[in-house]
This record gives structure tokens, C-alpha cells and sequence, in this order.
């Protein structure tokens, strides 16, 4: 709760006294004001030089008031303001007046904020009064060059050297085991190798396109179902060079001999064909791929 | 007994170069849909379907799209005969077998719609009374990209109706020479009537017959399908779409002699079927991506049967 100060109180008391029966000029000026709290508060005590912080000065009246102008804010000193916020809020108990002050420092030292205050007739007692708030300090440090290295304190640093260390050993130590478990499992498994031979299956027969026609074409011939001719097409497209998903203008732009086109356009006559078609095409299929075959 | 590739050999006559619209105008005819072509002024889009009315024959009619138009301009309007009494119907030159819709997006929503119902319903109504359009019934619209100011952009719902969009390309340097050789001396007659609207009639009959595999049908379908979850792509293509697809597919293999369709068939006119029907986000300007590429890369991401 914010005190009157009695000097103060009592010399604009002896003032009343004096210019009472005339013009009272203070009643004039000052509002009467039940003044519950006036405070001041930093959001940080050190402070490096340029960056931001925050000074909020509270002041509570009982009173529904729309401003309070008489409210007197310290001098910033060597203070960089940023912003000056006042906010004006209405509660049953009265009115909250927060006003926040948006300060960055521009040079290393200790800087004391003179107490905010306030004058008004203090409504308890009917005399002008000032109402102030306590003084704020602030240091201010000076801006550390690396980047990070202001947020570790001096006395943090010591034990961060030692985590660091021992996560460090503890890295090389793991290195080390698994080091020793590669070269013990390469070593044993030359013992293997060398009691048991490896027995080495024969070479699978490379398989060359046209190989996989004269496969597909068997199958063909043996069971001419849909599925089995476009098995037949795909490895004639294969053979022409084009990849799965291709059309056969594709096919025919890549293929060059003309038993192969042949049996390009029978296949596709033969996959996509109406059934009256079929019959023809497949034999013209089947002709054409054994030429190409051949 | 004329076939589609002599309208094919009368456009070649008059438009030089310009293959792909020159057989995308036939492959509409012989499908019985409508093409919207798209390009810059002076590369003969207009020419192109004159030059098709006049190979087809038939009534033909042109409309200058205009802001001013109304929908009585295009579908025709009644008028009362003071002699008779009565109110007689003027027919518009919607009723006409080939309709040239020349820069279709000059003229309002209202008169766009008017032809909507043309287009879709191959009918008009005027005042109380709905007509039946002649058939067949083409509708060849033109559409210029640069001048946007004072245009109405098409609906997506009327863009749907066209069955393709073929892009009207500026020529090749030996096109172009050939062009000024032909017309330098003024413009050569057109190639009139080189088959009646009976063959017309009966390609169309006839291409409806064409065999479509169901893998060349599904293969439209995927394509169709993957317009909708494409990258940059708002609001893909609708199963009309896919109608349009397995139309001209048909209609391509009639024109080459060929009694089924191929997954070639589906892959060659599916830009002309998609490029109108796509909508793509704010992505596509910010990279300054060609909408053709974006049609082009769906229709290669799906494999062909």
C-alpha cells in the first residue's frame, strides 16, 4: 500500500491552512484519490547492454477513474525507450492503472529508478498527499561478444566443463568397446570361413530379352489367355527398349526390325482387339515373334 | 461415300500446319462434341472453323460475341406479324449445324448459358417454346488468352460441355513462310462440301461402334482420376471427362481406319480433353508453371495398359 509521505503531507496541510479562505489552488488540481497500491517493478535485475527489458508500474484506486495523468513516471536516465504502455482497467475494487515502460540499456553500470509517484487529496484523510512507489535498481552488464555465452553464469560454467567432459569420455569409451566387438566378430567369423568351405552355387543363366519373348511365347502358345499375352507384349515392348507403362508408338519408335514392329502391332491387335479380331492377331503374333525369333 | 480424313485433307488445304487442331476439328465432328480453341489473334482459329463448316456443309452460322449480346441474339426470338396477327418465331443462328461462337468470352454469363443449353440439350427455347437443334450440331467457339479486360470468364460447368480445348499455336518459321506464300494474294476459296451431313451422320453411327478394351477404358478412368489429386491442381477433371476421352478415342481410331481403340488413342487427345477442365491454385503463378506442363506430367504418371 502506498504511504503518504507526513513531510510533505504536512506542508501542503499548512498550505490549505493558509490559502483556504482565498482560492484552494490544489483543490483545484488535484483529484481525491483512495490510493491502494503504487508499485514498481523491473522484470530483470542485470541486464546486458542492448537488450530489452521491462519496468511495470501498478497503481490501484478505489476510484472509477478513465486516466490517471497524475501519475509521474522516474527519469530513464541512459536508458533507450523502446515503448510506453498505459492500460486502464476497470474492477469492482476500483481501477488498476499498469503502466510498462520498454527499456534497453546502452551502457554497462548501476542505474537506480527514482520512485514513481503520484499526487492527490488522499481521501482517507482529505489532505493532498504523494503517493509513491519504491526505487527500482538495475545493473547493467556488459554485452558478452559470443553468442549464447551471456545466458551461462560464471559459476555454472565450471560444472557445463565438467558434464562436457564426461560425456566426452564416455562417447570415446563406446567407441572403443565397439571397436573391440567388430574386430572379435571378423576375427571369428575367418575361423568359420576357414573350417567350413562355402559351397557356391552355380551362376543363375543370364537371361537376355529375347530369351524372355521365346519364354512368354510357349506360355502363349500353350494357353493363349489374356493374361499370358499380355505377358507376351510386355517382353516385346522390353525387347524394343521401352519400360512397362509405355504405348506402342513408344515401342515402335525405339524398335528398328521389322519382325519385331510386326509383332509389336499384332500384339497390340491382339490385346486391345474386339474378339472377332483376336484369332487373326494372335496368329499374326505368333508368326512375327518366331520370325523375330528366328 | 466421303470419309472424315477427306474433311481432313480440305482443312490441310487451307490451314498450313496446325496438325493437332486440324484433327482435333474432325475427331469433334465425328464424335458429335464441341471445341473450344484457344489462341493468339491472327493464327487462324476462325479460318480453321470456317474452313471446316465449308468441308462439312450444312448451315453455318457465325456470332460475334459481343458485351452487348443477348441471348435472343443467339438462340432467335418471337416477333408479333401485324398482318396475321400473331407472334411468329425468328430462329437465331443457333439453329444452324455448325456454329462459330467467335470470342466466346466477350459476351455475359446470360448469353454463355443461353448457349449451355444449345451445346448440352441440342435444344433452344424461345419465348414459351422449346425447339430442337438440326443435327449433327457443332458448336466451334474461339477464345483469345491475352486481352482479358472486358471478357467474362466461361463457367467451369460450360468449359465441362466442350469435349476438347485445342491450343492454337504460333506457326513454325517454314509454316509461316507458307502461309504468306498462300494468302499473300489474297485468301484461296475454302474446300466446300466435301461430304453431306448423311456421312456425317453415319460416322458418327459408325465411330460409336469402334471397341473399346476395358484396359483402354480403364486406363481413361486413371488418367481422369489422377487430374484430381494432382499437384497444383484445385479441381480436376469430372467423369465427363472420361466420357470425352473413350468419344474421341473412338472417334480417333474410326479416322484412321483402325475398328478398336488404343492406349495411343487415350494418350494423344487427352490434353485436349483435360487442359479446360482443370482448375489450379495460386502456387502455379507464384511459380510460373505452364499449365500444359502440369496436364502433361498427370497424363505421364499413369502407365499405359
Amino acid at each position: 500500500m502506498a504511504r503518504p509521505r507526513p513531510v510533505i503531507a504536512g506542508a501542503a496541510a499548512l498550505l490549505t491552512l493558509l490559502t483556504a479562505s482565498v482560492s484552494p489552488a490544489w483543490a483545484q488540481r488535484y483529484r481525491t484519490l483512495h490510493v491502494d497500491a503504487l508499485s514498481m517493478v523491473a522484470d530483470r535485475t542485470r541486464v546486458p547492454v542492448g537488450q530489452v527489458f521491462h519496468i511495470a508500474i501498478h497503481v490501484h484506486v478505489r476510484e472509477n477513474v478513465s486516466n490517471l495523468d497524475e501519475l509521474v513516471i522516474p527519469d530513464l536516465g541512459r536508458m533507450e525507450p523502446l515503448g510506453d504502455e498505459r492500460t486502464v482497467s476497470h474492477a469492482r475494487g476500483g481501477t488498476d492503472v499498469v503502466e510498462t515502460l520498454t527499456l534497453a540499456p546502452v551502457q554497462p553500470g548501476t542505474f537506480a529508478f527514482l520512485p514513481a509517484y503520484l499526487d492527490a487529496i488522499d481521501a482517507r484523510t482529505g489532505r493532498p498527499s504523494r503517493f509513491s512507489s519504491r526505487a527500482v535498481r538495475v545493473t547493467v552488464i556488459a554485452a558478452r561478444p559470443a553468442l549464447g555465452a551471456s545466458v551461462v553464469d560464471a559459476g555454472v560454467r565450471p560444472l557445463l566443463l565438467r558434464v562436457v567432459q564426461w560425456a566426452v569420455g564416455m562417447i570415446l569409451a563406446l567407441i572403443a568397446l565397439i571397436a573391440v566387438l567388430r574386430i572379435e566378430r571378423a576375427r571369428r567369423r575367418a575361423v568359420v570361413v576357414a573350417a567350413a568351405p562355402v559351397v557356391v552355387a552355380p551362376p543363375e543363366p543370364v537371361r537376355t530379352p529375347r530369351d524372355e519373348v521365346a519364354a512368354a511365347l510357349r506360355r502363349y502358345r500353350t494357353s493363349p489367355a489374356n493374361g499370358v499375352l499380355l505377358e507376351l507384349r510386355a517382353a516385346l515392348f522390353a525387347a524394343a527398349g521401352v519400360p512397362a507403362g509405355a504405348t506402342l508408338r513408344d515401342a515402335l519408335a525405339a524398335a528398328t526390325d521389322p519382325s519385331l514392329r510386326a509383332a509389336l502391332n499384332a500384339a497390340e491387335q491382339a490385346a486391345f482387339g474386339p474378339a472377332a479380331l483376336r484369332d487373326v492377331a494372335s496368329a499374326e503374333l505368333i508368326g512375327a515373334t518366331e520370325r523375330w525369333l528366328s | 461415300m466421303s470419309t472424315p480424313r477427306a474433311v481432313l485433307e480440305a482443312l490441310h488445304a487451307t490451314i498450313v500446319g496446325q496438325d493437332e487442331v486440324c484433327e482435333g476439328l474432325v475427331l469433334a465432328v465425328v464424335a458429335g462434341g464441341h471445341v473450344l480453341l484457344e489462341g493468339a489473334p491472327g493464327v487462324a482459329k476462325t479460318l480453321a472453323c470456317r474452313a471446316l463448316a465449308a468441308a462439312v456443309g450444312g448451315v453455318f452460322r457465325r456470332v460475334q460475341f459481343t458485351p452487348d449480346l443477348l441471348p435472343s441474339d443467339v438462340t432467335g426470338t418471337r416477333i408479333f406479324d401485324q398482318k396475321t396477327g400473331e407472334f411468329a418465331t425468328v430462329f437465331g443462328p443457333l439453329f444452324a449445324n455448325v456454329v462459330l461462337a467467335d470470342e466466346i468470352n466477350r459476351a455475359p454469363a446470360k448469353v454463355q448459358s443461353a448457349l449451355l443449353e444449345g451445346m448440352q440439350e441440342r435444344r433452344a427455347t424461345i419465348g414459351p417454346q422449346t425447339y430442337d437443334l438440326p443435327a449433327p450440331f457443332v458448336v466451334l467457339a474461339t477464345m483469345n488468352p491475352y486481352d482479358a479486360e472486358g471478357t467474362y470468364p466461361l463457367p467451369s460447368a460450360q468449359l465441362d460441355r466442350f469435349l476438347a480445348k485445342l491450343v492454337v499455336a504460333y506457326p513454325a518459321i517454314e509454316e509461316e513462310r507458307a502461309i504468306v506464300d498462300r494468302f499473300g494474294a489474297g485468301e484461296p476459296p475454302l474446300v466446300a462440301n466435301v461430304c453431306t451431313l448423311d456421312d456425317v451422320r453415319r460416322w458418327q453411327g459408325a465411330a460409336h461402334e469402334v471397341f473399346v478394351d476395358a484396359k483402354v477404358r480403364d486406363y481413361a478412368v486413371a488418367i481422369v482420376r489422377a487430374s484430381r489429386g494432382a499437384e497444383l491442381v484445385v479441381h480436376g477433371a469430372s467423369p465427363r471427362a472420361a466420357l470425352a476421352l473413350i468419344a474421341l478415342a473412338r472417334a480417333r481410331a474410326y479416322l484412321v481406319g483402325r475398328p478398336y481403340a488404343t492406349p495411343d488413342d487415350v494418350r494423344d487427345i487427352a490434353p485436349s480433353v483435360l487442359r479446360h477442365r482443370l482448375s489450379y491454385d495460386d502456387r502455379i503463378a507464384l511459380r510460373s508453371e505452364d499449365p500444359e506442363a502440369v496436364v502433361r506430367r498427370i497424363i505421364a504418371a499413369v502407365p499405359a495398359p
